[in-house]
């Protein structure tokens, strides 16, 4: 255990209050005086183009007040998400959007919307478009490439032959647009005891935000005031403000709570915008709520693979060899990139001594796809588990042991360039994680009782888990309050607060005496990274680190100018800096604030380093004058991929009968480096592991392929785990080592919390089935059904967005 | 009242649903207020003595076409029946006796088509100009069949193609011992369908009416006897028919 | 296309006496709707795929309410919440059966207000059908279910006529099980349907899934005695463990004397249209005794008859286990 002020001990974060009494203001909750209420008409056909609009009947409706079409707005590039569009790609996106004075005038109104639309030949299958003579997504082609030579669509086209092949199991040979690779790939296969091959399939599937997006704007004097829902809050800035046409310093955005994004509120997004060109058009502030039908629609999806592996493993088990290779199902608007995401989890998970990568991103029309927790590492650990179980098996080593064998450690080098990683602990979190899960009492277990046959699994979980190059911003005021400035956003993870720690462990303050500015752009906040991509949390140590540390320089300065010294005689404590040695010499932070106004320049915010980011800058430039400022640019060292991983453990009971199972326990172990925030993190440890059983074996895109219809457009169809889906208990631990290239040794972990969850559950169940492998998600009751009682499935091979 | 019913297909897109069984109730009363004009209207004109069905016979309809006919009858019926019935509010179990009545009735149409076009005189039915005088002229005698019949013969000889093609088609939508449903006809197209076979329905209701009314009306129940029984009177034969144009016994 | 999820316009009715309940319900014909929990009420309305003109909450009725015990066995009201049913000491004590069915069903708030009406008379899950389009049960002229490419996993073995939806009742399948009555009451009076012929298939009523007349209110269920403390067996498999609908349920009674089974009755749900009887099962268990080997021979009984769709195969040996396990106990 370390000795930090508050790096590792619980606190309570100052939104949990309004979360629990509902006073807590999300972006539906907020009111403008004039403000109208605006809907959507989406496009019911999966591809078509709009040719004609009636929207009479509509206008003239009581209550009514205005009308939006995509003619009014700028155009948009493809595949870049349009707010509203006349060629739709999928079905659900917003054609028009019609204002009255109230909700349901408005839906009043979109209901009288006549538009007529020419049918396009559309897919919901990727194989159905990249088959000679099929269908392409758009008109533009059905793949979009986006490399450093130059980004475009094309139209990719494999044989029939080609397709039946891979539907077969075989090894894909049609083209691929995206390939890496390292190693002697024919020479760690040659050098394999045990090669494994398996095709496979992880379907797609809502975000499933609990609040559906929500967004409310209006202009004054040129600036833009959006009220949405977001999970990130600088970051939104600059994408708003080019959907806007506007600079980034005429937005601003407001955006408290949030009610959900796991990935599909990340940057800005065009129903956020949407209301701000409505309220331009009408002169009155617009808010948009959008249906929870319509969340399904625009809120955003998981990519779906079609892939093949071929994995090798010498004869102790370490994995000599992986070659990948993966159909992406990426909707419409060429939004994803999980299958490289992949690639790069493989690598580093499993250390292969060789590997190639070749990948197909396919266009179809469907939901558009966007980072879901774990893009690409969720899916791919959900495939691998049961393979390491498979090859584990007839290697005959503990499925324990050649997980080890191949763990992440400091040393390994990763990706298709195999570079350094900043640390890794993979092989300890393995070795908790089988203490705490009790592994080889359970894993010899007696294993039939009846029907029940027991099934354990382990899983690993990785993403990348944090960058470098962001804002940080402190201020500390006269009064004596430390103001810590956090533009992360609130996505419900804590960590836009708990990031804020590292400020007040530098600073040595009193937890109570801090102040945390966030919630709004108009807070004077730095640039801050996404809050995604589980990055915050050791990206937002660093930068508060800097500001923070700056802030204790400036007051050292500042202490050693007043009360004479050198800046190395002073220390800060208490609140205090004081000179070593001599306690009674001191300045409190409050006089400091006091003296750094009156001395001006950098101290309070005169002046500022060149580096930092416009968005910070003005903040800076707005507060100048009323404390002291700490800012800085994250310029700290950072080599390497800095890992988040996760482990897991589960031990299930199935039903042969019934095809469900029980989880009977999990144990869900964090390689994060050092823990900041102990509840936060089982919070996050505890939600990824719900969300990986979600993924293992629930929920899924269903599209009727035949009319493009997508089947899940609620919270019943898409099948999110409830209460009793779940453990009444998930264990969760962290093997809390520090990480160097962080001030406090703190790593982020959200997205593998998931990863390991969703891995565990595919290896207990194919282990519950004497080793019988899917390669699928969801494994669902019916398959498990089909397969105990000797029946085919009921898909074809390789069929996706399907029961 | 519109002819056809509409709904929204998959895509929203306005399509025909079928008939518009509004017309149902347009097409009984129409029948009624003709057949009951008719009946009046003849009730009111002096009658003709008519000729008796005593003494010696000659054969109109041989065995084989009058089980034809009563084959068709029962299965028109039972069609009719069993397809509006449900519409109307009268909800039993009717798709599969529907669905069989409807093969026999194929069935049954097939053969008498065949049979005619081979083994008949198809010329007995064919309308001539001659044929179209008729109900002008007291002194022209039909042959086998008048104008009236053979214009009866023709219309539903339409309507029963139409509604047996329509019905064919419908085969698509329903599963049956042989026969695993496609289910994959256009929306559009199976509107046009249900239309047809709604339509062709509806007109065969007032025509069957009409058709039940003559055959039970007093100076035409010997056709229905013979119809049953094979035979009409030669006293019959003569009040009704020209024997130039029509000679039983010589020919069929 | 449009998407709702705003209250419409709509008339709201709240008689206290049954007689004015049937009177606006024949006022209003095809535009009234009687609203019980209103769970599944208020997503068709909300989402606009339904369009009465009234609503007419029958939650008022007091006569509507409650448990009563008969000279032959009980009495619920139709506006009984499924949690009221589930505490129902008498329930409990002799019809167990129908409080695990009903302890099943949704999710612990849906049964707090949802009645066991309501949990009767609800329309089918299909996604097709919910979604507003205008398939068969709609009154248009096909199913999108059963098309070539149709996604039916969760759709009909038995019964299908057209329609290949299924019946998501939890509870109908136990009140068939022990031959309830449903007691109807209409402006003429009072007319009693036993349980199995009150549900409807699509072969004789596509739009709707009971015998229903319109005008008519499902105002009482009357559990009969004769199954009453005899040995039961209720099991829902779905693929959530609450709030989900089941992919294939049993509610089996057995009366069983020594180790033999006397008389029984072999109620699935999930796979056809209405709650479906397995008549083969039935006969056959009378006179076996409660073994394995039994199990085996009924269970292969269980799904004979059946006609799978592209994805719902699965349900077949699901049926045959659930029968094995309802004869295991």
């Amino acid at each position: 255990m370390n000795d930090y002020r508050y790096i590792g001990k619980d606190f309570v974060p100052p939104d949990i209050v309004g979360k629990v009494t509902g006073k807590a203001k999300y972006a539906e909750d907020f009111r403008a005086d004039g403000m109208v209420f605006a809907r959507v008409y989406t496009s019911p056909m999966a591809h078509g183009r709009v040719t004609r609009i009636d929207s009479s009947a509509a206008a003239e409706m009581d209550g009514v007040i205005g009308i939006l079409t995509a003619d009014d707005l700028p155009p948009v590039e493809a595949p870049n998400a349009p707010m509203l569009t006349n060629t739709p790609v999928y079905v659900g996106e917003p054609i028009l959007a019609v204002a009255a004075i109230d909700e349901k005038a408005a839906e009043d109104a979109i209901a009288r919307i006549r538009v007529h639309i020419e049918p396009l030949p559309f897919a919901v299958d990727p194989l159905d478009s990249l088959v000679e003579g099929g269908p392409d997504a758009r008109e533009e082609g059905n793949v979009y490439v986006r490399s450093r030579e130059g980004s475009g669509f094309r139209s990719v086209k494999w044989t029939r032959e080609q397709i039946d092949e891979f539907r077969a199991g075989k090894e894909p040979t049609g083209e691929s647009v995206d390939e890496w690779s390292y190693g002697d790939l024919e020479r760690g296969f040659a050098d394999a005891t045990v090669i494994i091959e398996e095709p496979f399939v992880t379907n797609g599937y809502a975000h499933m935000s609990m609040e559906p997006r929500t967004s409310m704007a209006y202009w004054e004097n040129g600036t833009c005031f959006v009220y949405g829902s977001a999970q990130s809050q600088s970051f939104m800035i600059p994408g708003l403000a080019s959907m806007l046409n506007v600079e980034q310093k005429n937005v601003i955005l407001v955006s408290e709570h949030t009610g959900g994004g796991f990935g599909s509120k990340i940057a800005a997004y065009p129903m956020m915008a949407l209301p701000a060109w409505f309220s331009k058009k009408l002169g009155r502030p617009v808010q948009l709520r959008i249906t929870r039908e319509q969340e399904y629609y625009v809120g955003s999806a998981r990519v779906g693979f079609q892939g093949w592996i071929k994995v090798g493993f010498a004869a102790d088990g370490r994995v000599t060899a992986t070659d990948l290779f993966i159909v992406e199902d990426l909707g419409p608007n060429a939004t994803g990139g999980d299958g490289s995401s992949a690639g790069d989890a493989v690598s580093i998970v499993y250390d292969p001594e060789s590997m190639r990568y070749r990948g197909v991103p396919v266009l179809t029309n469907t939901t558009p796809r966007g980072a879901q927790r774990g893009p690409g590492q969720n899916q791919i650990a959900a495939i691998m588990a049961p393979i390491m179980d498979k090859a584990a098996r007839e290697l005959n080593i503990d499925r324990l042991e050649i997980r080890k064998v191949n763990a992440a450690h400091n040393a390994t080098t990763v990706e298709a360039d195999q570079g350094p990683i900043t640390s890794a602990y993979m092989k300890e979190a393995l070795d908790m994680g089988a203490k705490m899960f009790n592994w080889e009492a359970k894993r010899d277990q007696p294993r039939r009782n009846g029907n029940k046959v027991i099934g354990v699994g382990i899983g690993q979980g990785y993403h990348s888990a944090g960058s470098d190059g962001f804002d940080g911003l402190v201020r500390i005021t006269p009064d004596g309050k430390i103001h810590l400035h956090s533009g992360v956003g609130n996505l419900g993870t804590y960590s836009y607060a708990s990031t804020t720690r590292s400020a007040a462990e530098v600073l040595k303050c009193d937890w109570n005496n801090c102040v945390i500015e966030r919630g709004s752009t108009a807070a004077h906040l730095p640039w801050s990274s996404y809050q995604a991509g589980s990055n915050t949390t050791f990206t937002h140590s660093r930068a508060n680190f800097v500001a923070a540390t700056d802030a204790v320089n400036k007051m050292k300065e500042i202490a050693a100018t007043t009360l004479g010294g050198a800046v190395t005689d002073y220390d800060v404590a208490d609140e205090r800096v004081f000179r070593i040695g001599s306690p009674t010499q001191y300045m409190t932070y409050a006089a400091v604030a006091q003296r750094a106004i009156e001395l001006g320049g950098a101290y309070s915010g005169q002046t500022w380093p060149d580096d930092i980011h416009e968005i910070t800058q003005r903040a800076v430039q707005n507060i100048a004058g009323t404390g002291l400022i700490g800012v800085g640019k994250d310029t700290l060292r950072l080599e390497g991929v800095v890992p988040g991983l996760a482990v897991a453990f589960a031990e299930i009971q199935l039903d042969l009968e019934t095809g469900k199972y029980d989880i009977l326990d999990y144990v869900g172990i964090a390689e994060c480096g050092t823990v900041v925030h102990p509840q936060g993190l089982a919070a996050q440890m505890k939600g990824g592991a719900v969300w990986g059983m979600g993924m293992a074996s629930l929920e899924r895109h269903v599209y009727d392929p035949q009319n493009g219809l997508p089947a899940n457009i609620g919270y019943h169809q898409c099948g999110i785990p409830t209460y009793l889906d779940t453990p009444s208990e998930i264990r969760t631990g962290a093997v809390d080592l520090p990480d160097p290239q962080s001030p406090f040794g703190a790593r982020g972990i959200g997205e593998p919390a998931m990863g390991c969850s969703v891995a565990a559950m595919t290896a207990a169940i194919a282990d519950a089935l004497d080793g019988h492998i899917f390669s699928r998600t969801p494994i669902s009751a019916d398959m498990i059904v089909n397969h105990v009682n000797g029946r085919p499935q009921s898909f074809k091979p390789l069929q996706i967005n399907n029961f | 009242m519109d002819v056809a019913t509409y709904k929204e297909d998959i895509w929203g897109r306005e399509v025909i649903l079928g008939a518009s069984w509004d017309l149902l109730w347009l097409v009984v009363v129409s029948a009624f207020v003709v057949i009951a004009l008719h009946a009046v209207i003849l009730a009111v004109r002096r009658r003709a003595a008519r000729p008796s069905s005593a003494g010696p016979r000659v054969p109109r309809h041989s065995a084989v076409d009058r089980i034809f006919h009563w084959i068709m009858a029962v299965t028109v019926i039972v069609l009719l029946i069993t397809g509006v019935f449900p519409i109307i509010g009268l909800e039993f179990s009717w798709l599969t006796i529907h669905w069989i009545a409807g093969l026999v009735l194929t069935a049954s149409v097939v053969f008498h088509i065949v049979r005619s076009l081979f083994w008949q005189d198809l010329k007995a039915m064919w309308i001539s100009a001659r044929d179209l005088k008729e109900p002008f002229d007291a002194t022209l005698k039909p042959g086998k069949y008048s104008v009236a019949q053979k214009s009866m013969h023709a219309a539903v000889t339409v309507l029963v193609l139409l509604v047996i093609g329509s019905g064919l088609v419908m085969f698509a939508m329903i599963d049956t011992p042989w026969w695993e449903r496609s289910n994959s006809i256009a929306e559009s197209t199976l509107g046009w369908v249900f239309l047809i076979h709604g339509l062709s329905t509806l007109a065969l209701i007032a025509l069957i009416a009409l058709h039940i009314y003559f055959g039970l009306r007093p100076e035409k129940l010997f056709y229905t006897r013979s119809m049953i029984k094979g035979w009409i009177s030669k006293e019959e034969l003569e009040a009704n028919h020209d024997p130039e144009r029509w000679a039983p016994g010589k020919s069929s | 296309m449009a998407s709702h999820d705003v209250m419409p316009d709509i008339e709201l009715y709240q008689p206290v006496e049954l007689s004015d309940a049937l009177d606006l319900l024949e006022r209003y014909g095809d535009d009234g709707w009687l609203l019980g929990g209103g769970q599944d009420t208020y997503g068709w309305l909300k989402d606009r795929a339904k369009h009465p003109k009234a609503m007419i909450d029958l939650n008022g009725i007091d006569s509507l309410h409650g448990i009563r015990e008969l000279a032959d066995g009980l009495e619920i009201g139709a506006v009984t919440t499924l949690v009221e049913m589930i505490g129902d000491p008498v329930i409990n004590r002799d019809f167990g059966l129908l409080s695990q069915a009903a302890g099943r069903v949704a999710s612990p708030q849906i049964r707090n207000v949802a009645t066991l009406g309501g949990n009767l008379v609800q329309d089918t899950r299909c996604w097709y059908y919910r979604r507003g389009l205008s398939c068969y049960r709609a009154g248009g002229n096909l199913c999108y279910a059963d098309s070539p490419q149709g996604m039916n996993r969760e759709h009909a073995l038995f019964g299908a006529s057209r329609c290949v939806a299924v019946s998501p009742s939890d509870t109908a399948i136990a009140l068939v099980a022990l031959e309830a009555t449903m007691v109807a009451a209409s402006l003429d009076g009072e007319r009693l349907i036993p349980a199995e012929k009150f549900f409807a298939g699509p072969d004789t009523h596509i739009t709707r899934m009971t015998s229903l007349d319109p005008g008519e209110i499902l105002t009482a269920v009357r559990v009969p005695s004769k199954w009453a403390g005899q040995r039961f067996y209720f099991e829902k498999v779905a693929d959530r463990n609450v709030w989900d609908f089941a992919l294939v349920s049993i509610a089996a009674a057995m009366a069983v004397q020594g180790n033999v089974i006397n008389d029984a009755r072999f109620v699935c749900g999930g796979v056809a249209c209405k709650p479906h009887r397995l008549r083969k099962v039935e006969r056959a268990a009378v006179g076996m005794t409660l073994s394995e080997e039994s199990a085996d021979t009924l269970a292969l009984l269980a799904s004979e008859g059946a006609k799978p769709l592209t994805y719902n195969q699965f349900k077949l040996p699901l049926m045959e286990n659930l029968v094995r396990r309802a004869v295991r106990g």
